[in-house]
């Protein structure tokens, strides 16, 4: 893959099909001889042809920019200057490609879009074909030729929102899995077993591919796997009705250089063109009529040439590269000033003034609320002694948290454990240190939450699953009674819980995709090397900062690379991250395109609003919207979960409640058995996770006779290790034992849509 | 080979003998996708009547990824409304997909729809981009070649305006006498049988609703009631999301089958018409003026009941993604349900995919309000009523099908409202 690989393209010569008329209106040659020069400056690299005024290539070349496209243009020219003679105000120079659009005027040059350049160069070279797949780093194209001779027709389709379907989905992953680019080049689709990839998102198929490789999966598949939800994105989302018939044309650099995708796109025409009865030409092999040409990378830059070719000739005159190199050395940068937005603040004042108001989240009382006061923490002579306590415990995926709070609802004692992948042990931890607060305190009530609560539910003898929206909504209405609205921003996920009357009347958990998610935040300032509690004064110092693009995070990623080059600062960066932030979770994440229609009172709570800066741009962007919006920080961002549990089970105790928590001692004392072999391995799907099966000794545990594993009376038992819900059921034995359950519940509360699935479609009589 | 159907067929016959018009044979495959979701038995009825063999009839699965991956991957067309845009899987999988091929495939473009709103509201007309659904959908399968022709099917796809019974025989004759060779006699005889299969249908399902909201008030639990469009009863469209909560102890109503008995109606809404706010029951000019849209018109409505019935504690509210006939409706059903606190929760831009992750979260909560609110609800909104509720109450705990068979038998005749 060296810039000195040149390929000459032989017009014509080279298509198997020369009966077929060329469709493409013959090019007006050029009578004033000069050169003409194509370039494409696509999202990795940039190409260029160059071209004698009659067609005849004299040169090529590609060569990755690293997020350096001006610059690479320029040496490109500097180059055919010096090599090739390429001379201002004599030859012509022709852009395409996604960063044509700021290069090309600063040199003369005209912008062609990048498909319809494509499009020229394939019908110039290849008339017979009817379909064309071009995958570029972050888009791709299809183009369907109809009918043949004059009446031909082109439809051409493009997406590059996305990273699904494109190459930097197959770079990704292949990254993560430590792939070299000249061995992933090499490898293979046809053969291997293929898996489940999610084909719409880069940062979920790295997700999956690593849920794969943990599964055991060989890399080999994992990455055939990949080409096949490249092929699949495709196919899928750019056809549109048509059907890819042949002959087909596959370009781009992806399509070019990793064998497999060729194969998958091979394997996968073949079998639509007999699906579909698509009559081939002769007796033609069919995957020869699927065809990579080696310089399938030029076709855009060749195009250009074609187009240019057509044109008057005093269009895309070459003015030489002066202002170019201008631009690179210092319009870039004034241009930074003026494109980019000012800092996070308007002025010194302001900033102070939200500082003022903010600045002081967690336990204190600058919350935004500013004249309710919170509760303060317990001080060291309380605890230990703590007198009778409602407990809520917060089991997440990272760390389980557990609270007390007073009959009044005052917390009184705030706890965490890390999580160690074993439930059983870390609600031991969260316990001793619970009963090192309350000490022979009575428990009013123990309620749980997060995604331990139906696992650990009787194993602690809690009186109270509480589910995450009702225990964050509980200690959210406690602290702010008119809230409307709750934004939880997590490490992983985005929740967005909306009230209405005290209820959570809709709920948006972010599951699609990636952006929008504190993660990705924190993964930027560990880049920078920027630890995250430095990270707000960080992004507040900046005066200015890039405007970054809202949306797929793996294109972010891109993003902000390309803006360090323009000379950004790890602190503006920050800042732009953080002000783009609220876009990917109201309207990106959590598809609230009218927050209008929420209401008026926000609650911001959750780890990434811990940072002020973040605090600062959601606030500008709810007030950007609802002028008049109030917008609060919980007084404890983090333990709302565990607090809402805990009001729930006092709740519940004054109700007449009387607990069922075990105690202290028992819990201490919790006997459990391990167990990991082939026998727990889950088989839902074919990831097939090796689970757990950690197995308690509970007098009233009923057991699991019907189990691969058994398990006797007097036992209970929880599944760990589990990578989805799916998984939590052992197999299809309980699967039999909880459908009937089910089934017994819905016999007894019908449906009517049931009746309306079973009987309305019947035909016998009725 | 030519398949021996339709005019070449009956062609055969004639030159023999008088024409003995053995149907039983034909294959009939319908794409079970939208408005068939609340005509299903017309159609049956229709069928049969003109001497195809009930096993002949074929509808396609329900909707899922898997069969639009299977038979309708690259033939979608540009359409973001999802239940239009899964029709080609069904398409394709009535074509490729059987055993035993189908001779025709039925695809009607329904214009107009039999409601038990009829006769209160302005029209009962379709959304325009689901009656034309079958054009869209058609196209992605003859663009290029004509599958239809290549697997020995006629393609036929009657417009018919079923809200307008009158029209209906002309209608299906006109554009299916070459296919079927019809008569208008046997046409119209074949009509009637549809609407009969499809009243006797529609008329049980109401009653199956009226028992369940008799126990439910013996019993003094509360119920759910679906607000969405018919085909949200499709597996691979509402995603099964009523199942979920009917899994947690409630049963579960739909607002295309309450029941529209007289006594019940006059009782929930006794209050509105004695204030002359509306003239009859099923009168929605009070909330939704330009009643043209007949599955909006009976959301609208539906909304109204649930609002006033007791038992109906909580509110289901189903949407497809971008679906602009249901966006004017959000608010209004909204505000509606909510004025008398009854609980409303909407799942909206329901697609391909069932977010199953948010969805179980979320029915826990409603479980949730369900369990803390429904005693109180159902308190409120039967003090606002007359004390002489058409349904029995006992204090009497029994399970909700025993109870049923019981209130079955036991229930008198009850005076229907007459749709036409």
């Amino acid at each position: 893959m060296s810039n000195k690989a040149l390929f000459q393209i032989q017009p014509l010569l080279i298509d198997p099909c020369p009966t077929q008329p060329c469709a493409a209106p013959e090019a007006t040659v050029n009578e004033a001889g000069g050169m003409v020069c194509g370039i494409d400056v696509g999202s990795t690299t940039c190409k260029y042809v160059l071209a004698s005024s009659d067609g005849e290539v004299l040169a090529q070349a590609y060569e990755r920019h690293n997020t350096k496209q001006a610059e690479k243009v320029l040496e490109f020219l500097a180059r055919l200057e010096s090599e090739y003679g390429l001379t201002p105000e004599r030859d012509r120079i022709f852009f395409t490609g996604s960063g044509a659009g700021i290069i090309a005027p600063l040199v003369g040059g005209k912008v062609i879009q990048e498909v319809v350049a494509v499009a020229a160069a394939v019908e110039k070279l290849h008339p017979s074909v009817h379909f064309v797949s071009e995958i570029g780093g972050e888009d791709m194209k299809t183009i369907f030729f109809h009918g043949n001779g004059p009446s031909k027709s082109k439809q051409v389709l493009m997406q590059s929102a996305c990273s699904g379907g494109t190459g930097t989905f197959i770079e990704k992953t292949a990254r993560k899995l430590e792939i070299p680019p000249e061995q992933l080049s090499r490898m293979k689709y046809s053969g291997y077993t293929l898996h489940k990839i999610s084909s719409k998102c880069g940062i979920f198929a790295e997700a999956d591919a690593n849920t794969l490789l943990k599964a055991g999966v060989s890399v080999e598949e994992i990455i055939a796997s990949l080409f096949e939800a490249v092929v699949y994105q495709n196919l899928a989302t750019l056809t549109r009705g048509n059907t890819p018939s042949p002959d087909i044309l596959l370009l781009g650099g992806p399509n070019l250089f990793f064998i497999g995708l060729q194969e998958a796109w091979r394997h996968h025409l073949v079998r639509l063109w007999q699906e579909r009865k698509i009559t081939l030409p002769g007796d033609a092999d069919p995957a020869s009529l699927i065809r990579v040409p080696e310089n399938a990378l030029y076709y855009a830059a060749q195009g250009c040439i074609e187009i240019a070719r057509r044109e008057p000739n005093l269009v895309g005159v070459y003015q030489g590269a002066g202002q170019l190199r201008w631009w690179i050395e210092e319009g870039q940068h004034e241009e930074k000033k003026k494109l980019g937005r000012g800092g996070l603040w308007k002025d010194r004042e302001e900033l102070e003034s939200f500082k003022a108001r903010y600045g002081g989240n967690g336990h204190g009382s600058k919350n935004g609320n500013g004249h309710r006061s919170s509760p303060t923490a317990p001080s060291v002579e309380e605890a230990g002694n703590l007198g009778p306590v409602g407990v809520g415990c917060d089991f997440g995926s990272t760390t389980a948290k557990a609270v007390c709070l007073s009959p009044q609802k005052d917390l009184l004692f705030s706890c965490y454990a890390l999580s160690k992948g074993n439930p059983i042990e870390d609600a031991k931890a969260l316990f001793r240190q619970i009963r090192g607060a309350v000490g022979n305190g009575e428990i009013l009530g123990l309620a749980i939450t997060g995604y331990g609560k139906d696992l650990l539910k009787n194993i602690l003898g809690a009186d109270c699953p509480v589910v995450e929206t009702i225990a964050h909504a509980t200690a959210g209405l406690h602290f702010f009674p008119d809230a409307d609205c709750i934004c939880d921003v997590g490490g992983v996920d985005v929740k967005i819980m909306i009230l209405n009357n005290g209820a959570v009347t809709d709920f948006r958990l972010n599951s699609q995709c990636s952006s929008g998610n504190g993660a990705f935040l924190q993964g930027v300032a560990e880049r920078f090397n920027i630890p995250m509690n430095e990270m707000a004064d960080g992004a507040f110092r900046a005066q200015a900062m890039p405007q970054l693009s809202m949306g797929c995070g793996v294109f972010l990623q891109s993003d902000i690379v390309n803006q360090q080059r323009k000379g950004w600062q790890a602190d503006e960066i920050l800042a732009g991250l953080c002000a783009i932030l609220p876009l990917n979770v109201w309207i990106y994440a959590g598809g609230l395109n009218n927050l209008q229609q929420v209401g008026k009172k926000y609650i911001l709570q959750g780890g990434t609003h811990r940072n002020l800066a973040v605090v600062k741009t959601q606030v500008d962007f709810i007030l950007s919207k609802i002028p008049e919006a109030e917008v609060v920080v919980h007084p404890y961002s983090g333990e709302a979960g565990a607090i809402g549990a805990a009001m729930v089970a006092l709740e519940w105790a004054e109700k007449g409640g009387r607990t069922a928590f075990r105690g202290f001692d028992a819990i201490e004392k919790l006997s459990y058995k391990t167990a990991t072999s082939i026998d727990t391995v889950c088989h839902w799907c074919p990831v097939n996770c090796q689970r757990s099966f950690i197995d308690v000794e509970l007098a009233e545990g009923s057991g699991r006779e019907w189990s691969k594993v058994p398990l006797a009376k007097g036992w209970e038992r929880v599944i760990v290790n589990n990578s989805c819900p799916k998984g939590l059921v052992e197999d299809l034995n309980e699967m039999k034992v909880i459908k009937a359950g089910i089934e017994k519940t819905k016999n007894a509360y019908p449906n009517i849509a049931d009746m309306v699935r079973k009987e309305a479609f019947r035909r016998a009589a009725n | 080979m030519p398949i021996p159907i339709l005019q070449t067929w009956f062609a055969k016959k004639h030159s023999a003998a008088p024409p003995i018009k053995d149907r039983s044979q034909l294959r009939v495959g319908i794409p079970k996708v939208l408005n068939i979701w609340s005509t299903h038995q017309f159609w049956v009825g229709f069928l049969k009547a003109l001497g195809i063999s009930p096993e002949n009839i074929i509808f396609s699965s329900d909707t899922s990824e898997e069969q639009g991956r299977e038979f309708g991957k690259g033939r979608g067309t540009v359409d973001c409304c999802y239940p239009v845009k899964c029709m080609s899987g069904h398409y394709g999988e009535l074509i490729f997909g059987q055993k035993k091929k189908i001779n025709i495939l039925l695809s009607p473009m329904i214009h107009s729809l039999p409601s038990i709103l009829h006769g209160h509201v302005v029209d009962t007309v379709t959304c325009t981009r689901v009656m034309a659904g079958p054009e869209n959908i058609k196209a992605g399968f003859m663009k290029e070649n004509d599958v239809f022709v290549e697997n020995g099917i006629v393609y036929a796809s009657p417009f018919v305006s079923l809200g307008d019974r009158q029209l209906v025989s002309g209608q299906l004759y006109t554009s299916l006498k070459d296919i079927l060779n019809l008569d208008p006699d046997e046409t119209e005889r074949a009509v009637q049988a549809g609407y009969q299969a499809l009243e006797n249908f529609t008329t049980r399902a109401r009653q199956r609703s009226r028992e369940i909201l008799a126990w439910c008030a013996q019993n003094q639990k509360p119920c759910i009631l679906v607000l969405a469009r018919p085909y949200h009863m499709d597996t691979g469209i509402g995603h099964e999301i009523e199942a979920e909560l009917q899994a947690h102890g409630y049963p579960i109503l739909w607002l295309q089958y309450l029941p529209g008995d007289a006594d019940l109606m006059n009782w929930l809404f006794a209050e509105d018409m004695r204030k002359g706010r509306i003239k009859t029951p099923f009168d929605i000019s009070d909330v939704w003026t330009s009643s043209y849209s007949s599955n909006t018109n009976e959301i609208m409505w539906g909304a109204k009941v649930a609002a006033r019935c007791p038992w109906i504690t909580c509110v289901i509210r189903l949407s497809s993604y971008e679906c602009g006939m249901d966006q004017p409706t959000y608010t209004p059903t909204q505000k509606i349900v909510e004025a008398t606190g009854t609980l409303f929760f909407k799942f909206g831009d329901l697609d391909s995919t069932k977010p199953a992750g948010s969805i179980k979260i979320r029915v826990e909560t409603i479980v949730h309000y369900l369990a803390k609110y429904s005693g109180s609800i159902i308190g409120r909104k039967l003090s606002w009523l007359s004390a002489d509720c058409p349904l029995p109450r006992t204090s009497r705990e029994r399970t909700p099908t025993r109870a049923m068979a019981d209130e079955a038998r036991a229930a008198e005749p009850k005076q229907l409202v007459v749709l036409h």
